[in-house]
């Protein structure tokens, strides 16, 4: 493997890293404040994608599919949570339960919609292409979600800690009775953090499409396998462990994927064991029960 | 499996205060009797050894009617062949009695463990792929037939051990979401490892002789049911099983009373895990055929609409969630031909699972038996631990 080549499978590891961690900080946040294993996340991401695609084909904006898809997010997040989670607040079960209920909905609402097989789905013209420095090869689009990422990590970062609600929140994700005690109201903060992850979701799944061509029903539950992955090795509620867990879980599925591209997953479940041996709650996750 | 279904050291039973665990059983728990072997002091029944201590008179003629229906079935559908000789609807019984069984294991899960699984279909996959192996390329003996079945069991007993060592230490949900990896794996393992499993075309083969008829074939379905769920009744009836529906209902007491609550868990894992896998194996000896759609996390989903629309922690629910979806399915699927939109028939299932999720977690049989006993069957709803984080 010569330097160009690691150079470009690193940037596109980083690029797919940046990618699942939308998916898995939103999963991980709306756990670690409400214990709610959100099933349907992973619907969320390809709504998005599916919303990018017909909105991309019809106006041939990729800024306005971006913005569409991140609307359609917040929006679907938010019936989502008023129907079907909040009622059944505080048991952990049956929020599992019909999370995958509304994921298996939304699936089979997508199927009947658009059909069952995958949607080809092109990189936008500005995107497209890349540059040449040397014998490193970068794809514009693998660069662009990359700094999409970042832009979106270290506003959520900046969000979580410069401001009073991303206070709130931390500190939901730490003590929830406690926040409730001290006067705040925290199933509004919830719903607000479900149907804010739901939007960055959404936001992965539009990014997504373009750099794997295609957009098809199963995407949502794929990736949400890959964020469980990532939540698990970072730590349940920890935002920093969903970002070092998505890097490490994009770039060792790159480099794997250049030497053996069949155990590429089998290479990130099994760096899942191995914390889950050594660090059962995640390298960054809080204490045990 | 001797080794999983003797009771608890006994200990744990003395504990004090060991028999308030069985206060808190709800639905299908309260109609049947607890721990056999120890029936706590104070609550044996004034005559002799009664089966169900401290129910009245209408506890058990509910308890009659429940153990009286199921034969009643049981005999109406050995007589089915004397009936009909379609050979479409032998098909079909097949299908609903191996994918109840396959819910059943996973009831033991859901419904009376109370963990959620997303991997559930690794075993069933393992089973249908062993048996598949096997007999392609040893051809159709009983022997080899055999040799699958312990095949299966053995390995389904590896894969639950790794897999609930790894996750149940932590939370509860952990289960859900590293049992997705692994099936996801085991899908992925099935559709590279071409040479062993041709991958998605799959491939046929030959079963034993005696099973090829296809009335034959459906008694040996039916017996091979019928024997699961007196084994998968016995277990959850065992003392065992008691611990486990007091985990189900408060893990922390039972964690509290003494219980190594992951020990109980795993073994919980580990019956469902066998019984699945067996499921498999009758599964792929119905279709004589295999292919990666015995490992896609379709069938894992399948199995959870099917145990919560019979009826989860109901055990014959699983059978009810199978006969109506597989013969709606089987309904939908022909009339979907004018139709378009009915070729989603999961979508109404999906709707119906979260009406059952959100109003009658019971399911359908909860519904019923909760009417019967003049008591709302809750299902998993009672007692979980509230705002677990």
């Amino acid at each position: 493997m010569g330097m160009a080549t690691f150079i470009n499978l690193t940037v596109n590891g980083l690029s797919t890293g940046m990618m699942i961690f939308l998916l898995a900080s939103g999963l991980s946040l709306i756990f670690g404040l409400m214990g709610v294993l959100n099933f349907a996340h992973g619907s969320l991401f390809m709504l998005g994608g599916y919303t990018g695609v017909v909105v991309f084909a019809h106006s041939g904006s990729f800024i306005l599919a971006l913005v569409s898809a991140m609307l359609v997010g917040v929006s679907v997040g938010w019936v989502v949570e008023r129907l079907t989670v909040r009622r059944v607040y505080g048991n952990a079960i049956a929020q599992i339960l019909i999370t995958t209920g509304v994921m298996i909905v939304l699936n089979e609402l997508v199927k009947a919609v658009f059909g069952p097989d995958i949607i080809a789905t092109p990189v936008p013209p500005l995107l497209a292409g890349s540059w040449a420095i040397g014998s490193v090869i970068l794809i514009k689009y693998r660069l662009f979600t990359l700094a999409v990422g970042l832009v979106v990590a270290v506003t959520v970062h900046l969000l979580l800690t410069k401001t009073r609600l991303g206070m709130v929140v931390r500190a939901g994700v730490e003590n929830p009775e406690m926040v409730q005690a001290l006067g705040i109201n925290i199933r509004q903060v919830f719903s607000l953090v479900f149907a804010f992850g739901a939007a960055l979701a959404a936001l992965g799944g539009v990014m997504m499409a373009p750099a794997v061509g295609a957009v098809n029903p199963d995407m949502g539950l794929q990736n949400q396998m890959l964020a469980f992955i990532v939540v698990v090795i970072g730590g349940m509620g920890s935002f920093l462990g969903s970002a070092l867990g998505s890097i490490l879980v994009g770039l060792a599925g790159a480099y794997t994927a250049w030497f053996l591209p069949e155990a590429s997953l089998a290479v990130n479940v099994l760096l899942m064991a191995v914390v889950l041996l050594l660090r059962p709650n995640g390298l960054f996750g809080m204490g045990g029960e | 499996m001797a080794r999983f279904l003797r009771k608890p050291d006994s200990s744990e039973v003395r504990l004090p205060g060991a028999e308030d665990a069985g206060d808190y059983k709800e639905g299908p728990a309260r109609t049947e009797s607890p721990a056999r072997t120890e029936p706590p002091a104070g609550t044996a029944a004034p005559h002799g050894r009664a089966k169900v201590p401290g129910l009245g008179r209408p506890g058990r003629e509910v308890l009659l009617w429940v153990s009286g229906l199921p034969v009643l079935v049981v005999l109406i559908l050995a007589v089915l062949p004397l009936l009909t000789s379609s050979y479409a609807l032998f098909n079909l019984m097949d299908q609903i009695l191996i994918l109840g069984v396959f819910a059943m294991s996973y009831d033991i899960l859901l419904g009376y463990t109370g963990i959620v699984s997303f991997g559930h279909v690794l075993f069933f996959g393992t089973g249908a792929y062993t048996v598949a192996i096997i007999l392609k390329h040893t051809g159709p003996g009983l022997g080899f037939l055999l040799l699958a079945v312990f095949g299966t069991v053995l390995i389904s007993l590896v894969i639950s051990l790794v897999i609930g060592y790894l996750s149940l230490r932590v939370k509860d949900v952990y289960y859900a979401m590293i049992t997705l990896a692994f099936a996801e794996l085991f899908a992925i393992i099935a559709e590279k490892w071409r040479g062993a499993t041709n991958g998605a075309d799959g491939f046929s083969f030959r079963i034993p002789h005696f099973l090829e008829d296809p009335i034959l074939f459906y008694y040996f379905i039916l017996v091979f049911a019928v024997l699961t769920v007196i084994l998968v009744r016995r277990f959850i009836h065992s003392p065992t099983g008691r611990v486990l529906l007091s985990i189900r209902e408060n893990e922390k007491r039972a964690e509290f009373l003494g219980y190594n609550v992951i020990r109980f868990k795993l073994i919980s894992t580990l019956v469902a895990g066998v019984v699945a896998g067996l499921a498999g194996i009758a599964w792929a000896l119905q279709q004589a055929f295999v292919s990666t759609g015995v490992m896609a996390t379709d069938k894992t989903i399948d199995a959870l609409l099917i145990t919560t629309i019979g009826g989860s922690g109901t055990l014959y629910g699983a059978f009810i969630g199978s006969g109506l979806t597989n013969f709606a399915s089987d309904r939908l699927s022909s009339l979907a031909e004018h139709y378009p939109l009915l070729q989603r028939w999961h979508l109404i299932f999906g709707l119906l699972y979260i009406l059952i999720v959100l109003f009658f977690p019971g399911g359908i049989l909860g519904f019923f038996r909760g009417k019967r006993a003049g008591k709302g069957a809750r299902g998993y709803r009672t007692g979980l631990q509230k705002g677990q984080r």
